[in-house]
């Protein structure tokens, strides 16, 4: 039986938006685990006051991918496939997560970081790594030429 | 799609369950050994802005048996007044440098909410003279003492010189009261810790008894720390200047944000109001009344009120926390006391040698506290009685008509105190008083 496909909607130049934007909260998520890490070990308050940038511009264009992915997907009609509902719904519970974190990062000194905002960042990449994967396996197999 | 709907209002919920900790009032926090609840970590801190609306034709209220009067009105930010002994009254009007670096996202947001508090007029930099020659209780006469200083806030005058402390140092010129100029651009005294963070700006100042020494309050340059303890350096505390030269050493240590520096006249004894910590409570951390003493460390930033650790500063400091002493007086939290002065013996009795305190109000508490002169009364030199609400009316229906700061006696008895939003210096008098000749 032949798999139906589907192309995202929202392109330039025949490549997606959300595809271009998910790298983004990707890399600041986790650089933001990083300088947790690194400030949990220190304690320098600058390596905290970098967490709280990569998070919230992580959560900003995070959103952004999120809205465009969400577009796609709801344009696919009948071609939209189940793996995309846990590929968002995963997604939605991760920048959730990272928006409470952006708010427990904002309170002043260690208990910024240490302990919840540490745990939040790694719980957040640990999401990422499964919703990341899901999102892929979803573009190499259900994603086909753009019509 | 209503799970997402449902994961939303989990996660608010989860924010909302952080802020419904039961209140309770300002008042039980009065006074020596105040009850301090449990530190609580927010995800949304609680706030309280006052949004300005002006004086229109309103006053503050006062007490039965005193009458108010605007001495003076269309000020632009007037922070301090001193009350010479020739009935002249010095204002200091003054400016937040606004230097400090947006470090954080944190930082931009905050300014947009509490830059809603702030009132429409353009800060001045200046020391007015304002003298009332009719006795009418109203200054018929305002002139630019000294113009263009770099946010000053403090202000004295003792043994034939004007001493104003900008947030950078402290400037002296020569000056008897009468004068209505001084000459020049000032000499510096000592400089202080200034820009550019300069997280608390007010550098208040003030004259021991016999004229030899000079103290001046300088601020913390965070709430807690988050701009790193090296940022603290020469912060949180109280200096002593030594006159004429200027040399300085630190007087008292651990006080956040210290203002109001005055000897009450009774003791001799250097008192100031300090305004404690923010974001581990309506009720935390109360803003206190203090005697300060000589080498002693009050706390800021690893303790509070004692000995009680502050878990937000990292590294910890055990030894600095078994120094710390708690402060004499708590005023309740968050009131933002900057203004501090004693009542003379010719006040009525409740009230002669008593402690007037300039609450500016609270924005880290829902519910409003401060905005008000409040009065402690004293016996023997020490505080002897719960707070009172003098000067009322600041905040009506939410709104903030006026915010009090510096306040200050007169050589007539007056009272006078600088509200730097409402933009006027208010002169209180026990009814009755003769005026001014």
């Amino acid at each position: 039986m032949a798999r139906e496909v589907f192309f995202p909607r929202v392109t330039i130049l025949g490549v997606p938006i959300h595809a271009m934007l998910v790298p983004f909260p990707i890399a600041c998520f986790t650089g933001a685990m990083l300088t947790d890490i690194t400030y949990s070990n220190s304690p320098q308050v600058q390596w905290a006051n970098f967490s709280q940038w990569l998070l919230a511009f992580g959560l900003i264009m995070g959103v952004l991918a999120a809205i465009f992915g969400l577009i796609d997907f709801l344009a696919a009609g009948r071609a939209r496939p189940r793996i995309g509902w846990f590929h968002m719904g995963g997604n939605v519970v991760m920048l959730i997560l990272a928006f409470i974190n952006n708010l427990v990062h904002s309170r002043d000194g260690w208990t910024g970081v240490v302990p919840t905002g540490l745990t939040l960042s790694v719980i957040t990449v640990l999401l990422m790594i499964v919703t990341g994967f899901l999102g892929h396996r979803m573009t190499y197999v259900h994603v086909g030429e753009p019509a | 799609m209503t799970w997402r709907a449902l994961l939303a209002s989990a996660g608010l919920a989860l924010a909302l369950a952080a802020c419904s900790k039961p209140h309770f009032g300002p008042d039980k926090q009065y006074g020596a050994n105040p009850p301090l609840p449990d530190p609580t970590q927010y995800l949304f801190p609680p706030m309280g802005i006052a949004k300005p609306i002006g004086w229109g034709n309103a006053m503050p209220a006062v007490p039965a048996g005193f009458t108010i009067t605007p001495f003076a009105t269309d000020l632009k930010t007037p922070r301090r007044v001193l009350a010479l002994p020739n009935g002249d009254v010095l204002v200091v009007e003054g400016d937040s440098p606004a230097t400090e670096p947006t470090l954080r996202p944190k930082d931009v947001v905050f300014n947009l909410v509490i830059g809603q508090a702030h009132g429409p007029t353009k800060a001045a930099n200046d020391v007015l003279l304002l003298r009332d020659t009719n006795g009418d209780g109203k200054a018929d006469q305002k002139s630019v003492l000294v113009a263009n200083l770099f946010s000053p806030f403090g202000i004295a005058v003792a043994g034939g010189k004007l001493y104003v402390a900008e947030t950078d140092g402290i400037k002296e010129w020569d000056f008897t009261p009468g004068q209505t100029s001084v000459s020049g651009p000032g000499r510096l005294l000592t400089a202080l810790p200034g820009p550019p963070i300069d997280h608390h700006w007010t550098k208040d100042i003030a004259v021991s008894p016999d004229g030899t020494k000079l103290y001046a309050g300088v601020g913390s340059n965070s709430n807690i720390v988050e701009r790193g303890l090296e940022a603290e350096k020469g912060r949180a505390r109280i200096l002593e200047v030594e006159l004429p030269s200027g040399a300085v050493r630190p007087f008292a240590t651990g006080l956040r944000n210290p203002n109001g520096l005055t000897f009450n006249p009774d003791t001799g004894q250097l008192w100031a109001v300090v305004n404690e910590r923010d974001e581990l409570g309506n009720n935390l951390v109360p803003d206190y009344l203090t005697s300060v003493k000589d080498g002693a460390f009050y706390g800021w930033p690893w303790s509070y009120y004692g000995q009680h650790v502050d878990i937000r500063v990292m590294p910890r400091n055990p030894d600095k926390v078994r120094a710390a002493i708690p402060p004499d007086y708590s005023l309740s939290s968050h009131v933002a006391p900057l203004g501090l002065a004693f009542a003379p013996a010719g006040w009525p009795a409740n009230y002669a040698k008593g402690a007037f305190i300039g609450e500016h109000g609270s924005w880290d508490r829902t519910v409003f506290n401060g905005y008000e002169v409040a009065f402690v009364p004293f016996a023997g030199g020490k505080p002897s009685g719960p707070k009172q609400h003098f000067l009322t009316g600041f905040v009506k229906d939410g709104k903030a008509r006026g915010r009090p700061v510096g306040v200050g006696f007169g050589p007539d008895n007056a009272l006078y105190v600088a509200d730097d939003l409402g933009n006027v210096v208010w002169r209180i008098v026990p009814t009755g008083t003769a005026p001014k000749t």
